[in-house]
């Protein structure tokens, strides 16, 4: 499973692509379990260059049975910093955002090294 | 201070007016990211995970309580109401917007301030001793010279796309409070045989992937030479530094490849053909030195009955003269350490509300004066004794009144995997659960000067290479682990670390350092710190205590 994800130019937020459009919470993120949906969504947020920063698709894994980013950079930005709970997405609370954080493992970005290479 | 001529002022206005037409012609999609991120970054603005980061100068360190202030209203209006103060002296926002750059920027030039060179391949903030103009230390006020090099470097044409980022430090001290012998350039002011003022120059030291001790190239060039000096030295850099090659092309690599007894030569060389010209006029350095005349002391009794009385009756007051307080050069004063390292909470992070406090503590009982140390923590220079009981009093109502600098909760630490595009491994847990760890301060206090330091990747912004205790983020495997190193110091008697043993994991950590300060207390003699017992003993009875543990 993947969702895509990128910072918005205008204000470095982290969002995640939503049918088109992208939204701030992962829990409202579109989910692909097929490769080349996700491959087509990624492609079209590229072409997005005033909206966002660096589109790239994430790993999820199951965390209390729902999805949750594998790496734990992803799910950090997913979150927020964990010197701040108050601070960043998690300030916000819900069901999605306690499987983020007890979500275990960590993992390189997957989507991020493919950035990297690309650089 | 330095104060901004009707050059300076309009020059940063300008480049304020020039980032907002910048910004508006990337979100107009006239300028792609690759772009206008080179842009961006001359103006010390980053991408980082959750947001954007602004980087502050803070020239040498030194600031005034009207740009503090100005500092703490961006945070609480475009930020989270607090700031990240580093180990370069500067500030970094961590949670900016793009869209409100360009007004933050004419905010900064409004109290001659910006975040120019405090990111690309160029001249960076110079670092100084944060103790200028307040220590009897010291052989000449190294502010001096900071600033004569912060204007020489500001948007040098020639040095302005070195093949990397470069980085000089002064100290004037023989207490070494800047970790010169760690900058690309290290300059330490000296006093020649016939009383005339020198630099030894130190080139090619450095931290990241390949960590150096610089070696000296000139034990005593005149201080009148230093510009045509540093010219050459930065032409050879210029000419020959490894452009092929981002993990090679710091000037540290260059000066291991030739030696430094050749690089010295063709420095000699280079210096020869640029002559006294290159130098700077003498009527220049004194216009320069003007701005930082000695403040107005009071003549004063080197006792004040009404701080020793104060002592005496508070123990939480002597704690904090014991550990915070510096001689100042001038009888009756002291200068004030504000630690940044509240146990708990994030190293080098002040919140606004803390900004505003400094800042009328500074304006009411310091002369106007703030300073940043390179260990993440404040500095009120010139206090009078009397007025101690009365500042501590108001930093303690603001949460600030910590007694550890220097000690083991004193802990450097950057960003890390908290906010840090960077960064393999978060550090600012790390410092947390380690302060939490020795939040006694009898036992802190017991302990002696032990300084930890956190970098939550290789690039070691957080000095972790020269930590008598240094703690490196890794990424093993896809879980965060930290290397430790012993033995390292960005003092006078700096040295690189060595490594202690195989990585632990993040939960292992705080429980390796209690360890490995049950080792020293076991093992010292009278009068050692940490690093001097490390020193004598050798690693061996460090890694055999903190890998039984571990197993």
């Amino acid at each position: 499973m993947k969702a895509l994800t990128a910072n918005r130019l205008i204000d470095g937020d982290v969002v995640f692509w939503k049918a088109g459009t992208w939204v701030e919470r992962f829990a409202d993120a579109d989910l692909f379990d097929d490769a080349e949906a996700a491959e087509a969504a990624e492609g079209k947020a590229k072409s997005q260059p005033t909206v966002v920063i660096d589109p790239y698709l994430i790993d999820l894994m199951e965390s209390d049975g729902l999805w949750a980013p594998l790496s734990y950079r992803e799910r950090i930005r997913a979150l927020g910093p964990t010197n701040h709970p108050a601070h960043g997405k998690q300030a916000e609370g819900g069901e999605v955002i306690e499987a983020l954080l007890s979500a275990d493992g960590a993992a390189r970005s997957s989507g991020r090294v493919n950035l990297i290479k690309r650089k | 201070m330095y104060q901004y001529d009707a050059v300076d002022q309009d020059f940063v206005a300008d480049r304020a007016r020039e980032f907002r037409e910048q910004v508006a012609r990337r979100l107009s999609g006239e300028l792609s990211e690759d772009q206008f991120k080179t842009l961006r970054l001359m103006n010390g603005l980053y991408l980082q995970l959750h947001a954007y980061m602004l980087r502050i100068a803070i020239p040498y360190g030194s600031l005034n309580s009207r740009q503090m202030r100005r500092l703490a209203h961006i945070g609480r209006t475009y930020d989270r109401g607090y700031g990240h103060f580093t180990t370069r002296q500067n500030l970094q926002f961590h949670w900016i917007k793009l869209r409100d750059a360009p007004d933050i920027l004419d905010q900064l030039a409004e109290v001659n301030m910006h975040a120019i060179q405090t990111s690309g391949n160029c001249i960076r903030n110079v670092t100084s001793d944060p103790y200028a103009g307040a220590t009897a230390e010291e052989l000449d006020d190294p502010r001096v010279w900071s600033e004569a090099i912060r204007q020489w470097s500001s948007l040098h044409p020639e040095f302005s796309f070195l093949p990397r980022k470069f980085k000089i430090a002064i100290t004037a001290a023989p207490k070494d409070r800047t970790a010169a012998k760690v900058h690309d350039i290290g300059l330490m002011i000296r006093r020649g045989r016939d009383g005339q003022l020198g630099f030894e120059v130190i080139v090619g030291g450095g931290l990241g992937r390949t960590p150096y001790v610089g070696p000296t190239i000139s034990e005593f060039l005149p201080a009148n030479r230093l510009f045509s000096y540093l010219e050459a030295i930065l032409r050879v850099y210029n000419r020959h530094g490894r452009r092929d090659n981002i993990y090679k092309a710091r000037i540290k690599i260059l000066v291991a490849a030739l030696g430094a007894e050749e690089f010295a030569r063709q420095v000699a060389e280079e210096w020869a053909k640029i002559g006294p010209e290159g130098d700077l006029p003498d009527t220049e350095l004194a216009r320069i030195r003007g701005a930082f005349a000695a403040a107005a002391f009071d003549p004063l009794p080197a006792r004040s009955e009404v701080f020793e009385a104060a002592k005496a009756a508070d123990p939480a007051l002597a704690r904090f003269a014991r550990n915070n307080l510096r001689p100042h050069k001038k009888p009756g004063y002291a200068i004030v350490e504000v630690s940044l390292k509240t146990i708990g909470e994030t190293p080098g992070d002040a919140t606004s509300d803390q900004m505003d406090v400094i800042a009328d503590l500074a304006e009411r009982y310091g002369q106007d004066d703030i300073r940043v140390t390179h260990e993440q923590n404040l500095v009120l220079p010139h206090v009078r004794l009397d007025d101690v009981p009365e500042v501590f009093a108001q930093l303690q109502a603001a949460g600030l009144a910590s007694a550890n600098v220097n000690l083991i909760s004193d802990i450097i630490a950057c960003p890390g995997l908290d906010y840090c595009a960077l960064a393999n491994a978060r550090a600012i847990p790390v410092a947390q659960q380690i302060a939490q760890t020795f939040a006694d301060p009898d036992r802190a206090e017991a302990i002696g000067e032990l300084k930890i330091k956190i970098s939550g990747c290789i690039n070691a912004c957080g000095h972790h290479h020269v930590g008598h205790i240094g703690i490196l983020g890794v990424d093993k495997k896809g879980e965060e682990f930290y290397q430790l190193t012993l033995g390292g110091s960005g003092a006078e008697d700096a040295a690189v670390g060595k490594m202690l043993g195989p990585a632990l994991p993040y939960d292992k950590v705080a429980g390796a350092i209690d360890t490995l300060v049950e080792v020293y207390l076991r093992e010292r003699r009278e009068g050692e710190r940490f690093l001097d017992t490390y020193r004598r003993t050798g690693v061996e009875p460090f890694k055999e205590a903190v890998y039984a543990d571990a197993h």
